[in-house]
């Protein structure tokens, strides 16, 4: 599915180059998890950005090719990168909260997908189903901006009225009276074909009543639940590979086993290949079928997870796995990073 | 056992007023917490966001005012000459020098501390406030020793720290003031696991080293069970289950408890897992009896999880079950769970 072969990435610092990715190989098949782990500074997110051309102005890929599906992406165009990214590749952020946008409904967030990647399927169903494809919204403003309206009417019909020109008040009594009938003068539209495909995309990801989730903002919804929006925007462009950099770290451990066991089902159904980049072992060892262990830009093992957890080749695989308490009372061993760095 | 402080029936209710200002519910952060916290020892407090735990370490802190129920110090905190050992009637300058017992590390080390004040500033500030001048820069020295660092770093502003290090300089100013207790606010969810295994190992040699009582607050269940002698496990502003750590972890009683063993992500691939449905309900209580009845009601994402979920051989509990107000009973010897 995803190639990455001899990926080289830098950083131009004030202090000189900094190598983030020193020659990283990752092969991600049809339909696996696929884990990335390593701690922070490692270069996991940094692989996935490189890959998808995310990087920030002062990062670089110096040397490497990526292949998706066989297609050489290394150099492809920006409409091409686009069309990727989204649509064949859906991303799910660490914070939910902060990768949604605050003033946007969930509906016009996932509906800006839609439209982006699957305007055809959009057009498709309006004519099937004989109803408009986007919705005109009726004309409304926040609380504030009527209030504010109201009060610049009232202000003038009262000037003009004390003017003794009454007349010239007229309109904005109109308007007062627009405002308060708006209603009665804007009729409801029926349903359009980009609302029924977001409350479509909403259903996937098991959010109980999709048409009321997609008229709240993301602030209205738990941790979970925003997490659960984000994935259905990730597969919204119908993508046959997820990249989820650290789906779970903000969320408890209760709704980690949730979101989890979500991400593991519908990779089941849609049998997609997902890139799971996390730093917590154990989420690893419970998802993934084979995974990578990253450090200092380089991938330094890579095995199924079974191999990894039971028979360790590297040493600092093997430091990574001592540090973590498990059960025991003994004192923790801390992996000795120097040696690994010479190694 | 010889307590250091204990808790007894501590509440704080929040108030929800509404625009007129007359309340229309109640967010019970603690409803009837009874701890009883041992010298020496590390008590340990799991629980998902929301369930208080928090709040109890700002009640035992007195930084929030308790709505009732009382902690009780022992003399070893307070001494003998002071007016009254519950918390609560502290005042002045009693409640100065209990404040001296008890140092905090918060989560993100960073947030903690002062970017623009040097480290010597950071870690003197505790002895300037409580009027020690002398000797301070030695003072300082020896407690930056004590975490691993030294000298070299005295005239340095945290941000040329690394995460690690920073949460030793966090360490160092909660004890500059010679403690007895040590409250830790999840001090390593911030970290990488080597240096979380650097930090953990540091606490432990402290905790010998100057038998510092221990309040570790974590979500992380394998740090928990690492560190802690005595835990007590919280849902929705409530101790559902309290016992010793192995006793906890080997034969968990309440469903809640077992749930969140069972969502702890591990390396056995074979273990039981049991899914809790739903997300965390509102710890609003709302008075009026109508919408106080939605909080025990099973929600739609239950029922479609339910659904979701049946027939693929997952045991699940669904979250808002586990509501319901059960009395605490003793399993074993200081084991209690509420259970049925």
């Amino acid at each position: 599915m995803l190639e990455i072969e001899n990926l080289k990435t830098n950083f131009n610092t004030y202090d000189g180059v900094v190598k983030a990715l020193d020659g990283v190989n990752l092969k991600i098949e049809d339909g696996e998890i696929f884990g990335l782990v390593g701690e922070t500074g490692s270069g996991k997110s940094v692989t996935c950005y490189s890959a998808l051309k995310l990087l920030p102005k002062t990062g670089e890929v110096v040397d490497g090719t990526v292949k998706l599906n066989g297609e050489d992406i290394t150099n492809a165009s920006d409409e091409r990168l686009r069309e990727i990214r989204g649509g064949e590749i859906g991303i799910i952020f660490q914070d939910p909260l902060s990768a949604l946008n605050p003033v946007m409904t969930v509906n016009e967030q996932i509906g800006e997908i839609l439209v982006l990647h699957q305007n055809k399927e959009i057009q498709g169903l309006a004519s099937e189903k004989e109803i408009p494809i986007y919705k005109s919204e009726k004309w409304k403003a926040s609380p504030g901006v009527e209030f504010t309206i109201m009060a610049f009417c009232i202000s003038f019909i009262s000037l003009f009225v004390m003017l003794g020109q009454w007349g010239f008040s007229l309109p904005f009594l109109l308007v007062i009276l627009l405002m308060f009938f708006r209603d009665y003068v804007q009729k409801d539209n029926p349903v359009s074909a980009l609302d029924l495909m977001v409350i479509e995309a909403l259903s996937r990801v098991k959010l109980p009543n999709p048409e009321q989730i997609a008229h709240s903002y993301p602030h209205e919804l738990s941790g979970g639940m925003q997490q659960r929006v984000m994935i259905a925007m990730a597969l919204a462009g119908k993508a046959k590979m997820l990249i989820a950099d650290e789906p779970t770290t903000a969320l408890d451990v209760t709704i980690q086993a949730q979101i989890l066991q979500l991400i593991k089902d519908i990779q089941k159904e849609e049998n997609m290949s997902v890139l799971l980049i996390t730093h917590d072992l154990g989420v690893v060892a419970e998802t993934c079928e084979r995974v990578a262990v990253m450090y200092k830009g380089k991938i330094v093992e890579e095995a199924s997870v079974d191999e990894i957890f039971t028979n360790p080749k590297n040493d600092y695989t093997k430091g990574l796995l001592n540090a973590i308490p498990k059960g025991s009372k003994e004192r923790l061993k801390v992996p000795n990073l120097e040696e690994v760095r010479t190694s | 056992m010889k307590e250091i402080l204990s808790i007894k029936n501590l509440r704080k209710h929040f108030p929800v007023k509404n625009a007129w200002g007359t309340d229309v519910a109640l967010v019970k952060a603690l409803d009837g917490v009874d701890l009883k916290i041992e010298s020496g020892k590390t008590f340990g407090v799991v629980g998902e966001s929301g369930c208080g735990k928090t709040t109890l370490m700002r009640t035992l802190l007195r930084l929030v005012e308790p709505t009732s129920g009382s902690v009780i110090l022992s003399d070893e905190i307070i001494g003998n000459e002071v007016s009254s050992n519950k918390l609560e009637e502290l005042t002045g300058d009693e409640l100065r020098s209990f404040r001296k017992q008890i140092g905090v590390v918060f989560q993100d080390p960073m947030g903690a501390l002062n970017p623009r004040m040097l480290i010597k500033d950071i870690v003197s500030e505790p002895l300037a406030i409580h009027g020690r001048t002398e000797n301070v820069r030695a003072r300082v020295i020896e407690l930056l020793e004590n975490v691993g660092l030294g000298e070299e770093h005295l005239y340095r502003y945290p941000h040329e720290f690394s995460g690690g290090q920073r949460q030793r300089i966090v360490i160092a100013r909660a004890l500059a003031l010679d403690p007895k207790i040590l409250v830790l606010d999840e001090p390593t969810s911030a970290l990488d696991v080597s240096v979380q295994a650097q930090i953990l190992n540091l606490l432990n040699d402290l905790q010998k080293k100057y038998d510092l009582t221990y309040i570790f607050i974590s979500h992380d269940l394998s740090v928990i069970e690492y560190m802690c002698d005595r835990l007590a496990v919280m849902y929705l502003g409530r101790v559902v289950e309290e016992a010793d750590t192995e006793e906890l972890f080997s034969n968990p009683q309440h469903p809640y408890t077992k749930a969140l063993l069972s969502a702890t992500p591990s390396f056995d691939k074979k273990k039981e897992k049991i899914m809790i449905l739903g997300d965390v309900p509102s710890p609003i209580n709302y008075l009026d009896e109508s919408k106080a009845k939605l909080a025990t009601e099973i929600t739609e994402q239950e029922k479609l999880e339910i659904n979701a979920i049946e027939g693929k051989g997952i045991d699940y509990i669904v979250r808002s079950s586990l509501n319901e107000v059960v009395p605490l009973v003793q399993i074993s010897d200081g084991h209690f769970a509420r259970v049925k």
